[in-house]
């Protein structure tokens, strides 16, 4: 058995927990823009005001972020979103 | 035209015989694309959207990624990675697709008293949810039969009268216009 003191490395446990994820949600040409804010607040209970900035960030960037956490909850989000009619993927949050 | 009337909490939808006609229609051919055909349909196989939506109709008996486009994008990819994203479905997708039935089934029982009495008719004390989510899925079926983009409606309305697709767009469009009538009075 080794004696030697502990490093820092040996301390990182950050591979043994979650990683943060994310959910993506796509641009379309068929959701209108006041559906996909109204799924937005009923969904993740956004204000109408961020719910608005993320539906543009959406239609003019092609994709944005909607929602981070642990893989179940964006699996959760994720469903939540298809069963709106969304298109939606999540992913690891390795982008950023 | 129709539209969605709210009077506190509950909704109400006019229709016309000839709308709750087009509307059971294309619920039904949904229904039947999702694998939910249990009911004596009221359309005619030569209906032109039925010949639309009744391409590559063979459900597979395990849940593999949808052939038909309309089923992968009402019931789409979660993870870019194939094999993420087939796990994924395997465990998810009878309870997505589950709910998108039931919210059709729903939809396609009020509408099944207007056509059955053969008259103009409401839709009384309806479920908003149940009708926009119906909604949207007709909506989206449709825009990938009628490969809707953004210039589309330059398109349809190009069209001569005498185009069958023209009135398939008209219909896309209608829906269209039935969901912004129904978040409107939502949001009243």
């Amino acid at each position: 058995m080794s004696t030697d003191t502990l490093t820092d490395a040996d301390l990182d446990i950050s591979h043994l927990t979650d990683r943060p994820w994310i959910t993506l949600v796509w641009d379309d040409p068929v959701n209108q823009m006041s559906y996909v804010v109204y799924v937005f607040v009923k969904i993740f209970s956004f204000s109408q005001e961020r719910a608005h900035e993320l539906m543009m960030q959406v239609h003019n960037e092609g994709r944005a972020v909607v929602a981070n956490g642990s893989r179940e909850e964006m699996e959760r989000a994720v469903q939540s979103l298809h069963e709106h009619g969304l298109w939606a993927t999540l992913q690891r949050d390795d982008v950023a | 035209m129709s539209e969605f009337v709210r009077d506190g909490d509950i909704y109400s939808l006019d229709l016309t015989l000839d709308e709750a006609q087009i509307l059971i229609n294309v619920v039904e051919q949904l229904l039947e694309l999702l694998g939910e055909g249990s009911f004596n349909h009221h359309y005619d196989e030569s209906d032109p959207f039925a010949q639309l939506m009744a391409q590559l109709k063979a459900a597979p008996d395990e849940i593999v990624t949808p052939e038909d486009p309309v089923l992968l994008r009402l019931l789409p990819n979660a993870y870019a990675d194939p094999e993420a994203a087939s796990d994924f479905r395997r465990y998810t997708e009878p309870t997505l697709r589950g709910k998108k039935e039931r919210a059709l089934l729903e939809v396609r029982q009020a509408l099944e008293i207007i056509v059955d009495e053969n008259r103009d008719g409401v839709v009384a004390d309806l479920d908003c949810d149940t009708w926009l989510m119906a909604i949207n899925d007709l909506r989206i079926a449709l825009s990938v039969r009628l490969e809707i983009t953004p210039d589309s409606f330059d398109l349809f309305e190009s069209l001569p009268d005498t185009d069958p697709q023209k009135a398939i767009f008209a219909v896309y469009f209608w829906l269209g216009w039935l969901q912004t009538s129904l978040l409107n009075a939502i949001s009243r």
